[in-house]
């Protein structure tokens, strides 16, 4: 189970929202669809309730929001870019939020949940992959930030 | 053709429906009967001779004499079962430890009951009939029969109630052995009665030499049996052989008996212990399976029990030599067994309480009764049987409360356990652990690594800001956190908690808890009180633990007795 490999074309977006919630949501429902999980309302509950519990911004203007869910078969990660950033996410340094990768996994992807997680911590501490997602300027930019790290 | 349908009525009502109705109407009344009495805490045995006098020969006469007859190798049956059961607690070494006060005890109470309603029945016959050898032969054939003393209506009783303890051994030991001092008396009495009132048959040495064969061959063809059984269940592990080599094995001790003309229940008896002591672990389970299975046996025996019993035939001479039949066998017996603990100096539990313990009457005592009819027809048979069947009335309803209140009072009620019967009767609040902390779903998991190294368990209750249960977290799941470490500050006790598929109250029973664990395959259940209150979570291995705990706890209370 590979961190860029569980990421889904579809579900890489180039963010405009101003707020966390706006934008946490817009990211779900788009891995929603991808996913193909129906009930999308309790997906977005489920990702703001782990939000209540604590802030996934883990500093260096970097999110990751993750949780398991019942209607989701095959880990699936989405990835949003906000250039302006994004106030108010609580993370833990309070700097504004411009990378958000989202992990999704099903409930009893226990072991795959942990291992993607820190697969995408690791490869966000890199100065030159934050530089080049935040530089980037539509979602192709994005997508190659990723498939190019690939083939290093 | 109205006549073929009336015979196929006739027979079907007669033989075959009668009879299984019969059980069936048995089983539920006898039952029934029994929840009653224990509802008022009278022993469930009460009720089931209660039912057999309703439905029997004093009451609506459900069950007619063929019937009862038709009934008495199933009677046999449930005898050598009682037999078998009751040897099976004579373990050698038990017997080393209190060999000497079973004997002190055992001729006490037997000797000076058959003492007393030797006098008092023969004082009153005498004035009854002014007739000296009638008078006499009355003393003479009740007296030997009140030694005996029933092992069914006193065992039930015990092991209804648990019972455990110096008290409860020295009265399985006397119950199943004072029936021989009944026997030995009686054919040596009979034969006084039988020079008395001109009919013997033999002499005293050809009754002595009669007795010696039915008590020598029974215990030779029970030893033998027992042996022999012991060998075939040690070949032979599986449970279904286990138990029907074992009734097969009692049914044909009991049918070789009958045929020999031997006693059938020493018999069985001894197949029982010598089990025990060759083959103590193998047997141990066949006596479990059987005590399992014999609860119907024992209630349709006791319902059938009551339902032999006529007390319409009793007249006015005849309750007044019940009542001192009665007055002399329980002030005997108690004086007795007091006067045998004493002597032989057991323990005070022993000398204060057995003597309230030896009180039932049954299966012997009607047997004797039966013979002594046989042998003197018309005079005084018929009246021992009345006398005896009226006595056995009172003594069966009147006994096992006194056993009850005895194994009570001596604090040997409840020790007798299986971890079975631990896991019905213990609740999940009993055994959950007050002082497991309960982690916040916002926890992170380096905390939660920290409360799981000061703690024992192996799972905790997750609960929310509210405090209401949300999950569970195992070592197991924790464990999988291990091999990203980098990440104990970021994942919370929320993101690997499992949600459990079942929760229990506190009054849940352990049964039931360990149920629902088996059957979502999971090692732990979540203890939630009404209020949606979370008490804890009870695991498989921690109920393994309490169960051990209490039964160990049990026999060393036991074990304190004595």
């Amino acid at each position: 189970m590979d961190f860029i490999s569980s990421i889904d074309r579809q579900c890489i977006l180039l963010l405009t929202e101003k707020t966390k919630n706006e934008a946490l949501i817009k990211m779900t429902e788009a891995a929603a669809r991808a996913g193909g999980v129906t009930d999308r309302e309790r997906l977005v509950k489920d990702i703001l309730y782990r939000e209540q519990l604590m802030s996934t911004g883990i500093g260096l203007g970097i999110a990751v929001p993750h949780v398991r869910f019942d209607q989701i078969k095959k880990p699936l990660i989405a990835v949003g870019v906000q250039p302006a950033g994004i106030q108010g996410y609580g993370s833990i340094d309070d700097v504004p939020i411009k990378i958000i990768v989202m992990i999704l996994v099903g409930s009893n992807q226990h072991k795959e949940h942990i291992r993607l997680l820190s697969q995408a911590v690791s490869f966000l501490k890199s100065d030159h992959v934050i530089a080049r997602l935040v530089a980037a300027r539509s979602a192709d930019d994005v997508c190659a930030v990723f498939t190019e790290s690939r083939h290093e | 053709m109205s006549e073929f349908i009336t015979g196929i009525v006739k027979n079907i009502s007669l033989l075959h429906l009668n009879v299984l109705l019969l059980l069936g109407l048995a089983l539920f009344g006898g039952t029934i009967g029994g929840r009653l009495f224990q509802r008022f805490k009278i022993p469930q045995v009460v009720g089931y001779i209660v039912i057999g006098l309703a439905i029997g020969q004093t009451g609506i006469h459900l069950i007619g004499t063929d019937s009862l007859k038709a009934f008495d190798p199933f009677n046999s049956f449930a005898l050598g079962l009682i037999g078998f059961m009751i040897g099976g607690e004579l373990k050698l070494g038990t017997l080393k430890k209190y060999g000497k006060q079973f004997l002190a005890i055992l001729f006490m109470e037997a000797l000076t009951a058959a003492v007393f309603v030797g006098i008092l029945a023969a004082v009153a016959g005498y004035f009854l009939f002014h007739n000296i050898p009638l008078a006499v032969s009355f003393g003479l054939l009740l007296g030997s029969i009140s030694a005996a003393t029933a092992a069914a209506g006193t065992t039930d009783v015990l092991w209804e109630y648990k019972a455990r303890g110096p008290l409860t051994t020295t009265l399985l030991g006397i119950v199943a052995l004072d029936d021989i001092v009944a026997l030995v008396l009686f054919a040596i009495t009979a034969n006084i009665c039988g020079v008395l009132l001109g009919r013997s048959s033999g002499g005293v040495g050809v009754e002595l030499a009669k007795l010696g064969y039915e008590v020598g061959v029974a215990a030779v063809l029970g030893g033998l049996a027992g042996f022999g059984l012991a060998k075939l269940l040690k070949k032979f592990k599986d449970e279904d052989k286990t138990l029907t080599f074992s009734i097969g094995g009692i049914l044909f001790v009991l049918g070789v008996s009958v045929a020999l003309g031997v006693d059938m229940i020493l018999a069985s008896m001894l197949i029982g212990v010598i089990m025990t002591n060759v083959a103590p672990r193998r047997s141990q389970e066949v006596f479990s399976m059987l005590e399992r299975m014999s609860s119907p046996i024992f209630v349709l025996f006791f319902v059938l029990v009551g339902a032999k019993l006529d007390l319409s035939q009793l007249s006015l001479p005849l309750i007044i030599l019940a009542a001192a039949y009665l007055v002399g066998r329980t002030g005997g017996k108690i004086l007795g067994a007091r006067l045998g603990g004493k002597m032989s100096r057991a323990l005070s539990s022993v000398t204060k309480y057995l003597p309230l313990c030896l009180f039932s009457q049954s299966g012997v005592a009607f047997g004797l009764a039966i013979i002594a009819s046989q042998r003197f027809p018309n005079e005084i048979g018929n009246a021992v049987i009345i006398i005896i069947t009226a006595t056995t009335f009172v003594v069966q309803l009147a006994g096992p409360p006194f056993i009850k209140h005895a194994v009570i009072k001596a604090n040997e009620a409840g020790l007798n356990v299986t971890e079975e019967d631990l896991l019905k009767t213990s609740t999940a609040g009993e055994i959950v652990d007050p002082a497991l902390p309960s982690i916040d779903a916002n926890m992170s998991i380096k905390r939660v690594l920290n409360v799981f190294s000061s703690h024992d368990a192996f799972c905790y209750p997750v609960v929310d800001p509210g405090k209401k249960l949300v999950g569970v977290l195992t070592i197991e799941t924790l464990k999988e956190t291990f091999m990203a470490q980098e990440l104990s500050d970021l994942l919370l006790a929320h993101d690997i908690m499992e949600t459990p598929p079942a929760t229990c109250g506190p009054e849940s029973t352990l049964a039931e808890a360990e149920e629902k664990m088996r059957h979502f395959r999971v090692e732990y259940i979540p203890v939630v009180d009404g209020g949606g209150a979370v008490k804890g979570v009870i695991e498989q291995r921690g109920i393994g633990k309490a169960i051990s705990r209490k039964m160990i706890e049990l026999q060393e209370r036991a074990a304190a007795l004595g």
